[in-house]
């Protein structure tokens, strides 16, 4: 009773292998791009002008295509479907026969530059899914490129004055964004750069698991991560401090541009790089290129959900007035310290002393003549401790008890070492008095709320004694 | 040694009681003579208070046109709004708790003082002032405007949350209302303050002003179901904000608060 039991379970588990090897043979007998190849040669066929043609197309054998690429060491077999892919007469077909539009393939040709170098994806794989290698289960870093981030593959060979005249606008325009809205005051480039942010240098050849794909919508791709980060930074990341105000089509742009930065390089004889001698740099362009994404404009200062602080005016003809180009120097370059403001000296961000030199000179053009008037703080012999009670209640609702500004004051951290050190206590004392026109700092001094020349010294020597205090 | 001791309660506890006396006495004072008009060294001590600590934003006239002039303030979005210090001369203010066109309550106005007005950058004094130093510049702001010699201030509206705010039926009705009151026209579609109208909004100061975005932020009032409630009932007078007192039941006004407080994320 028991053996017969097993011999038919033997039996069974027999029929069942049988049946998958016979599965697995016919779906590897079978592959998708056979059928395309198949279509394709019809198509041929039924389309010949005349006998001679009708019998060459008849003679194409349908068999694995693939194009060895040594020097980019790549293999790519996309045109085992996409067979029609260098065929004039496919230029109406549908895909994947249609011919690749434009005339792009003339100074491309496929067996020498294959598929993936410009549109990524997976060249050895052999069914659509793993080719185009979109979705997480075919384990694909680099899917397919959307027809609008296309682009960025160009910059790997081509320089962007080419490139501006010659079918590259996107990636050009992307990469204008990225000097014009100051992305560089957050995130290095080549070591340069605000230190707030990551370094993008080869983000655009980074895994896909690099990125924190958690809250992306749609597929979980690097292009689709960079610009949904664009559009709306705390969507992605939730306590990013990103300052980005994109539209849709300016995301898409700079997500271009963004993918260009990659680790990878194309060996020499691929690349058509004139080497134009770099544009020289003016005071506008550093504006833009460093500082522009938090301090805009520069005439008014403006207190910031997302830094959660006030940004300093720093155009402003009243703080001009005030701040000399060494005062400024000082600032530019040992930043911020408890503020999100880089130091940028050249072994922090990285600017040289010229860029720096240029920027203040850019900053400072609309200084008015007539210097502060001097207030002669060394003269005054004071008294921190009464500083200290002006201060409380004159000082603090915007300053903060402790001096740090931050969430919720309007008032600028004074307890960074910048204040409390570098900065001539005559500096202060003349913004304390005179105030900042065009921001909400008053005048204290006896034309604006009253204060004497005496109360204003002590609370300046009470200021430069915040940073001792915990 | 008892006897020192017992000498020392005694100085003590005189002392303490000289003590309430005193600090007492001015407050008593003040609030008997509340109906006739305030007295001279309430005014007075008012007056220092308001130039030591109000005088910087809202004037030496009360007219909100001082050192400070427009605070600015960016939001999440990118979108940079412009707050102006109150007005005083005008006697028109928002956050009541009397019906819409009325005086304030000497209390709602001592209640904005102690709490300050969030993301306006109005700060609070509740710590770095005594109650009778409050009371007092509350006085003294009074003086900037005639309305209140002329006028009384309405009764308070009454605030009675029923139990069932914030549940998912009432979150449903108050989305029906907010859609058929139009508050979408000026709050947006989902209350981000993004409305069809909401760029076209101006003050009685012919100021530019932005509609609540409801996802980001506290109100200015305080985000408690009782104050959304109380800001439909009054409505928020100088600003496009309508009181809803006679168009809307109280019912649905309270169904109109779940939606909010949903909008703001406080309900499920």
């Amino acid at each position: 009773m028991l053996s017969r039991f097993y011999l038919s379970l033997l039996l069974l588990s027999g029929l069942v292998f049988i049946a998958f090897i016979t599965l697995a043979t016919y779906r590897e007998l079978t592959p998708e791009w056979k059928k395309y190849q198949a279509e394709y040669r019809e198509m041929l066929i039924k389309n010949a002008k005349d006998e001679a043609a009708r019998e060459k197309a008849r003679r194409i054998k349908i068999e694995q295509q693939q194009i060895y690429l040594a020097g980019l060491k790549r293999v790519d077999r996309c045109m085992n479907c996409h067979i029609g892919v260098d065929n004039p007469l496919m230029a109406d077909a549908k895909v994947p026969f249609k011919q690749h539009s434009g005339d792009y393939l003339k100074n491309h040709p496929p067996d020498k530059f294959g598929c993936t170098i410009c549109h990524n994806g997976q060249g050895r794989a052999t069914n659509k899914k793993e080719a185009h290698g979109k979705g997480r289960d075919t384990h694909w870093d680099f899917p397919i490129l959307p027809f609008k981030y296309i682009q960025n593959s160009c910059a790997q060979c081509h320089d962007y004055e080419t490139l501006r005249h010659k079918g590259g606008e996107m990636v050009v325009k992307g990469e204008r964004l990225f000097r014009e809205k100051g992305c560089k005051g957050c995130h290095k480039v080549n070591g340069i750069g605000g230190d707030l942010g990551k370094a993008l240098d080869g983000i655009g050849s980074q895994p896909i698991a690099y990125f924190p794909m958690r809250h992306v919508v749609g597929e979980q791709t690097t292009y689709n991560w960079l610009k949904q980060h664009y559009l709306d930074p705390r969507a992605i990341v939730p306590d990013s401090e990103m300052r980005v105000f994109l539209t849709e089509e300016e995301s898409d742009l700079l997500t271009t541009y963004i993918l260009t930065f990659r680790t990878t390089e194309v060996p020499r004889e691929y690349r058509r790089i004139r080497y134009v001698p770099e544009r020289r740099v003016d005071g506008e362009s550093l504006y833009k290129m460093y500082c522009i994404a938090c301090h805009s404009t520069g005439k008014v200062s403006v207190y910031d959900e997302i830094l959660k602080r006030t940004i300093p005016a720093i155009m402003n003809p009243a703080f001009l007035k005030n701040a000399d180009d060494g005062t400024l120097r000082k600032i530019i370059k040992e930043g911020r310290k408890g503020t999100q403001m880089t130091a940028w000296k050249s072994t922090a961000a990285g600017l040289t002393d010229g860029e720096i030199n240029k920027l203040i000179r850019y900053i400072t053009r609309e200084r008015p003549d007539e210097a502060a008037e001097p207030f002669g703080f060394a003269e005054f012999k004071t008294d921190p401790k009464h500083g200290k009670e002006l201060y409380d209640v004159r000082c603090a609702l915007c300053h903060g008890e402790k001096g740090k500004g931050g969430k919720g004051a309007l008032g600028i951290n004074l307890t960074n070492p910048v204040v409390q050190k570098e900065l001539d206590p005559e500096f202060l004392a003349r913004t304390v008095r005179d105030g900042r026109s065009g921001t909400p700092m008053p005048p204290f001094g006896e034309e604006g709320l009253g204060l004497s020349d005496q109360d204003i010294a002590d609370i300046v020597s009470y200021v430069r004694t915040l940073a001792q205090k915990k | 040694m008892v006897r020192f001791t017992v000498k020392l309660n005694v100085v003590l506890f005189s002392s303490l009681l000289m003590m309430f006396f005193l600090t007492s006495a001015p407050a008593a004072q003040e609030t008997g003579e509340a109906g006739e008009g305030v007295s001279e060294a309430v005014l007075k001590l008012g007056k220092r208070v308001y130039e030591v600590r109000c005088l910087v934003c809202h004037g030496e006239e009360g007219d909100g046109n001082s050192f400070v002039k427009v605070i600015r303030r960016s939001e999440l979005s990118g979108r940079i709004i412009e707050t102006y210090p109150r007005d005083f001369t005008v006697g028109v203010f928002r956050f009541r708790s009397t019906p819409t066109g009325c005086l304030p309550t000497t209390e709602d106005l001592i209640k904005i003082v102690d709490r300050g007005v969030p993301r306006s950058f109005m700060p609070p004094h509740e710590k770095s002032l005594s109650l009778e130093e409050r009371k007092a510049v509350v006085e003294y702001i009074k003086t900037f405007s005639e309305r209140w010699e002329e006028e009384e201030p309405c009764d308070p509206i009454e605030v009675k949350k029923p139990d069932w705010v914030g549940s998912e039926i009432s979150v449903q009705k108050g989305k029906k209302v907010y859609k058929d009151m139009k508050c979408w026209e000026c709050h947006g579609y989902e209350g981000k303050g993004d409305g069809p109208k909401a760029d076209k909004l101006k003050d009685d100061w012919g100021k530019q002003i932005w509609p609540f975005n409801f996802v980001t932020g506290e109100l200015k009032r305080g985000s408690s179901p009782e104050n959304v409630y109380i800001t439909f009932t009054t409505g928020l007078d100088g600003t496009g904000m309508p009181s809803y007192e006679d168009s809307l039941s109280e019912e649905d006004r309270w169904h109109l608060v779940s939606y909010t407080l949903k909008l703001m994320g406080l309900v499920k």
